[in-house]
């Protein structure tokens, strides 16, 4: 703040005086968006540093031999498309990604309406009790997930024969392996959904209920027309930020199943570690994760795009 | 936020409308109300059996979490040294105070820069801040897994290699979008009038944002906190790439570098550190919560 | 000094024993150095705390005499928290001076690796040759890059149950590889046929070998020595790729595909963890590991640990390779403090302090040169039961071969094999999918074809 005020200082008098000349007027306006860029100026400086100098870096050593001696172009990305086990990682990562938020979204929106229905003093314990594996940092509860699906210890396990059904190997067979990891994942970011849609719901005017109550409308009709529309932008948001999360996922696969059994479950951060960190061709590893790029650029401009487009008929 | 978290409104409806209707929308309700508490149990289950087993094998002794012949679900002698040991011996103490560190740093951080940078892009305007203020949510289209291969050279060029001070540093790139983005929400909401009007009064920017934005958006502003905490305190990819030392590690690492050995996992105190550790969310959630659904509320649906 | 004095009372007092381990990472700093500054970065020890603090207290000893003020960090490869650090640390040029390097690590770094020829020279005079697995590897364009070390240096022969192998398959191992330099009745037939069939029955009276093939390292260097002890190399020596139209890779795989009818699908996902447990658990008869799983038997499930006895995995039609995992001391390029660096990698590759590291892991660590092993008593009297991991190491009698997986391929292309576990994988593919033989050795070749890209 104290660096702020100096810098302030010679426009309070401007500002004091009421605007009489138009060249005063200009004058304030430059003077406002030159404190507006200092202001913006730490931002720039977070982005611009640590994450706008390394991508285009990163891009940079993409573009590299496996060596880092020598500059190859596309090659890294062309190569990689060409690999079996890339094109499955893609469709996993798709997989993944989308399967998770998807019940994500749903299970979010399902207990948001239910805590929204329950009277007020009863919901915070309900919300407080739901809200709890979005407070275990993830890396620990996978951890504990784990534990749950170990071949020798798995407690699930334990419950699944006493219900007299052959033990499963939660993450030794693929399917059942890429089944878990989303588990958990839906597990730990349901919780997410379930606050943001809560919030939304509680910004929906009350009045609006009531007039489509008045109208006859049904419990179906008005979540359609009342509650979806309002929430859309919300919506919209969520669902993108935990797709963007969800995409980039590294620590539940990793700690989970490590990509296995048979790359099955890696997606393209982890898989990205196996082949820049682990295997030491660190230009194809940034070539992996670099694939995440375009695939998230093209459904944000959309999503946003119609942000934008609902906030200003709203607004209008 | 106070107002906004009363549902009970349809209730109290309607006055003048017909009797058979309100009928109607009691039965309605009550099935809702049935279903809803199903609904909640259900899930409520699926979410809590995790931490259940946590809290069960963090009481139980090694001899008892090795022993296959037993319920795995229940704990028959119950024992609190695990949570002893953690407090009183090795580095847990020493990893909660790194994260303990590294969060409120970064809260601190963010805070400042977000709040700022919301400020000016939301109220003041410059050229580009347009872009900006909706290039700052597509910095999360940058994944940790790319970046820090890159950051590796920046961090080893700084000198901060293994090195808490690095992860205070790093950290704000995946809070400050979002907490950006959330208040540039709550300050547009704020209406054009009371800036004006403060002008008029021969406030500085600064003064406006200290004496009216900031009150008047502090809802939005503690969810903003709140999200910057739960994201500082929960990060896994960035210290396990960048720290070595166990004095120099936080929780989420720590945890998993010092209590397993080899093949041998010291359950019982994991479990016992994982839920200390997620001791400190629960709470600022259980006392937080409704200011952080009503920050939301504005700042989001704004967008 | 005084405070990792203190620090080492608490630990023994806690008598929590493994965990101390943990409890010791914090920095051990040794003030008014002369000799200046070294940061060590050592493998974190499977065996526990014992063995990390033998090697503490030697680099103690060593630095207080010497005046040099040293941090050691132990760093797992739980995760392969071990490869990041390598990989960050090369990125960042900073970290530690030392850091303990697996496998084809060095072959990975080595450009910014200091040779190490002047000490590597000294020790061979006077201890004579290094064992060819570790020289292949440390070795490179004929200038040592690192120092073969003692800790961490393992064989993965079998670790497998007296009783149950008794009992259920028929074999006396301990009658098959005494603990003295002879073989017993049985062990020229220990090949992968016989194993197959103590496999079969030891699964079918419900304690199945516990054989990972995941993309770790006990996974990879197990299957590594069968493909190897069967003469099939996937990449020859000079690099060409030799999967397709090679029937000794057929004639493998062939044998995994039997072989895995036997072994839990789970182990498909096994971590290097796995396989350990199940033996600790009491569930398994046989796994492929060096004496951590019974290390910690002893400690949490002594009925099992006093029925373990190691030797030698089975061999071959082309041979007997004993799956072999060594570590190396590597000195950073970016070290500020290279001579003083070499002195104490040469001062703990002296018989006196391997002698040590041996007692302390319980015979786990294996020093790589051939004539220690004679002369270091350990292996025989390690119990119980007495003489237990005697035939771990490969003596000379065993007519066995340590083997690094995917030698010898070249080490750009193995380093690549290795870390992704393709031989696992194919396994996988055949026995979980049920894919042709013809589409996993494609999948393979272009699997492979990928790594040879410079």
């Amino acid at each position: 703040m104290a660096d702020g005020n100096v810098i302030t200082a010679p426009g309070v008098p401007a500002a004091v005086a009421p605007p009489r000349k138009a060249s005063t007027l200009q004058r304030v306006a430059r003077r406002r968006s030159t404190l507006a860029f200092l202001m913006a100026l730490p931002l720039l400086a977070v982005i611009g540093g640590l994450v706008a100098y390394p991508f285009f870096y990163a891009i940079y050593l993409s573009m590299l031999n496996k060596r880092m001696t020598s500059f190859v172009g596309i090659d890294n990305f062309s190569f990689l498309l060409t690999r079996e086990t890339f094109q499955e990682v893609i469709w996993q990562s798709v997989l993944f990604a989308v399967g998770a938020v998807v019940a994500k979204a749903l299970i979010g929106f399902i207990l948001a309406h239910v805590l929204h229905a329950l009277p007020a003093k009863g919901q915070r314990k309900w919300r407080g009790m739901l809200l709890v594996p979005w407070v275990i940092p993830p890396a620990i509860s996978t951890l504990a997930w784990w534990w749950l699906f170990d071949p020798s210890y798995s407690a699930v396990n334990w419950l699944v024969s006493a219900v007299g059904v052959p033990p499963v190997a939660w993450l030794g067979e693929p399917s059942w392996a890429r089944f878990s990891v989303i588990l958990v994942n839906v597990w730990y970011g349901a919780p997410f959904f379930m606050i943001m849609y809560l919030a939304a719901l509680k910004s929906v005017p009350d009045q609006l209920y009531e007039a489509a109550a008045i109208d006859g409308a049904t419990g179906w009709q008005k979540l359609r027309h009342v509650t979806v529309p309002m929430m859309a932008n919300i919506i919209a948001i969520t669902v993108l930020f935990s797709l963007i999360v969800t995409f980039a996922n590294f620590d539940i696969v990793r700690i989970l199943t490590n990509g296995g059994p048979q790359d099955k479950t890696h997606i393209f951060g982890t898989y990205a570690f196996q082949v820049g960190i682990q295997s030491g061709d660190i230009p194809l590893g940034s070539a992996v994760s670099l694939f995440m790029f375009p695939i998230l650029a093209v459904f944000a401009v959309f999503v946003l795009r119609g942000v934008t487009r609902r906030s200003k008929e709203m607004a209008g | 936020m106070s107002g906004a978290s009363l549902p009970a409104g349809a209730t109290a409806t309607a006055a003048p409308s017909a009797q058979r209707k309100i009928g109607s929308i009691k039965r309605e309700r009550r099935w809702a109300l049935i279903g809803a508490y199903v609904a909640l149990a259900v899930f409520v289950l699926f979410f809590l059996v995790p931490p259940f087993h946590m809290l069960m094998t963090s009481l139980k002794s090694s001899a008892e979490i090795a022993d296959l012949s037993g319920n795995p679900w229940i704990v028959s002698a119950p024992t609190l040294e695990n949570y002893r040991e953690l407090l009183t011996q090795g580095n847990y103490v020493l990893h909660f105070r790194n994260s303990v560190i590294v969060t409120l740093a970064v809260v601190a951080i963010t805070m400042v820069i977000s709040t700022l940078a919301a400020f000016s892009l939301a109220r003041m305007r410059f050229w580009g801040s347009a872009t900006l203020a909706t290039g700052v949510f597509l910095t999360y289209l940058v994944p940790e897994t790319l970046l820090f291969i890159p950051l590796f050279q920046i961090i080893g060029g700084l000198g901060l290699y293994n090195n808490l001070l690095a992860m205070i540093l790093i950290y704000p790139t995946l809070t400050v979008p979002f907490c950006t983005w959330i208040m540039i929400g709550y300050f547009s909401s704020i209406p054009k009038e009371l800036d004006e009007a403060a002008l008029i009064d021969g406030a500085n920017h600064f003064q406006m944002l200290w004496k009216i934005f900031i009150p008047v958006a502090l809802p939005g502003i503690l969810a903003a906190t709140i999200f910057a905490f739960t994201v500082s305190w929960a990060q896994f990819l960035y210290p396990m790439a960048f720290l070595v030392s166990s004095d120099q590690m936080v929780l989420t690492v720590g945890i998993v570098s010092d209590l397993i050995r080899g093949d041998t996992f010291a359950w019982g105190k994991i479990m016992a550190g994982a839920l200390m550790a997620a001791a400190p969310p629960l709470l600022v959630y259980a006392f937080l919560m409704d200011y952080y659904i009503a920050g939301l509320t504005a700042g989001a649906t704004k967008g | 000094m005084a405070a990792s004095g203190i620090g080492r009372r608490a630990a023994l007092r806690a008598g929590a024993g493994v965990f101390a381990g943990g409890a010791l990472a914090a920095p051990m700093v040794h003030a008014q150095g002369t000799g200046g500054r070294l940061a060590l970065g050592f493998w974190d020890h499977w065996v526990g705390a014992a063995a990390n603090d033998a090697i503490r207290a030697v680099v103690n000893d060593w630095a207080q005499k010497n005046r040099v003020e040293v941090v050691l960090d132990f760093i797992t490869s739980v995760g392969n928290k071990n490869l990041i650090t390598i990989a960050a640390e090369a990125q960042a040029r900073q970290g530690h001076d030392i850091l303990s390097f697996p496998t084809w690590e060095i072959h990975n770094h080595h450009r910014q690796l200091e040779p190490v020829d002047d000490v590597m020279g000294r020790l061979g005079q006077k201890y004579g040759a290094v064992n060819e697995a570790s020289e292949y590897l440390a070795k490179i364009g004929g200038k040592w890059m690192a120092v073969p070390q003692t800790v961490g240096s393992q064989f993965k022969g079998s670790a497998a149950r007296i009783d149950l192998m008794k009992q259920h398959a028929g074999i006396d191992v301990q009658a098959m590889y005494p603990a003295e330099n002879r073989l017993g009745p049985g062990a020229d037939q220990w090949n992968w046929e016989t194993f197959l069939t103590a496999a079969q029955k030891c699964k079918d009276a419900g304690f199945p070998f516990a054989l990972p093939a995941g993309t770790f390292t006990d996974a990879t260097d197990w299957i590594g020595a069968m493909f190897r002890s069967y003469g099939a190399d996937l990449v020859d020596a000079k690099g060409n790729i030799t999967i397709r139209n090679n029937d000794k890779v057929r004639q493998v795989m062939d044998y995994a595909k039997r072989l895995f009818q036997h072994i839990p699908n789970e182990m498909f996902a096994a971590d290097d963890a796995t396989n350990n447990r199940a033996l600790i658990s009491g569930r398994s008869a046989l796994i492929f590991n060096p004496p951590s799983a019974w290390a910690v038997a002893k400690r949490d499930a002594p009925d099992v640990a006093r029925n373990v006895w190691h030797f030698p995995s089975p061999m071959g039609p082309a041979g007997h390779p004993v799956p072999h995992l060594p570590y190396f001391y590597g000195i950073w390029s970016f070290s500020r403090n290279k001579p003083t660096a070499k002195v104490l990698l040469e001062h703990l590759s002296q018989t006196e302090q391997v002698q040590k590291l041996v007692e302390a892991s319980s015979g786990y660590d294996i020093p790589p040169f051939a004539s220690m092993t004679e002369e270091i008593r350990v292996w025989r009297d390690v119990e119980p039961p007495r003489g237990t991991v005697y035939n771990y190491p490969v003596r000379p009698h065993h007519k066995a071969t340590p083997n690094v997986a995917f030698a010898p391929a070249p080490a750009e292309i193995a380093v690549q094999m290795y870390n992704q576990g393709i031989q696992a994988k194919m396994i996988a593919r055949m026995v979980q999918n049920n894919e042709p033989i013809d589409r996993v050795l494609g999948w393979a070749t272009q699997e492979v074809e990928g790594f040879k890209r410079g």
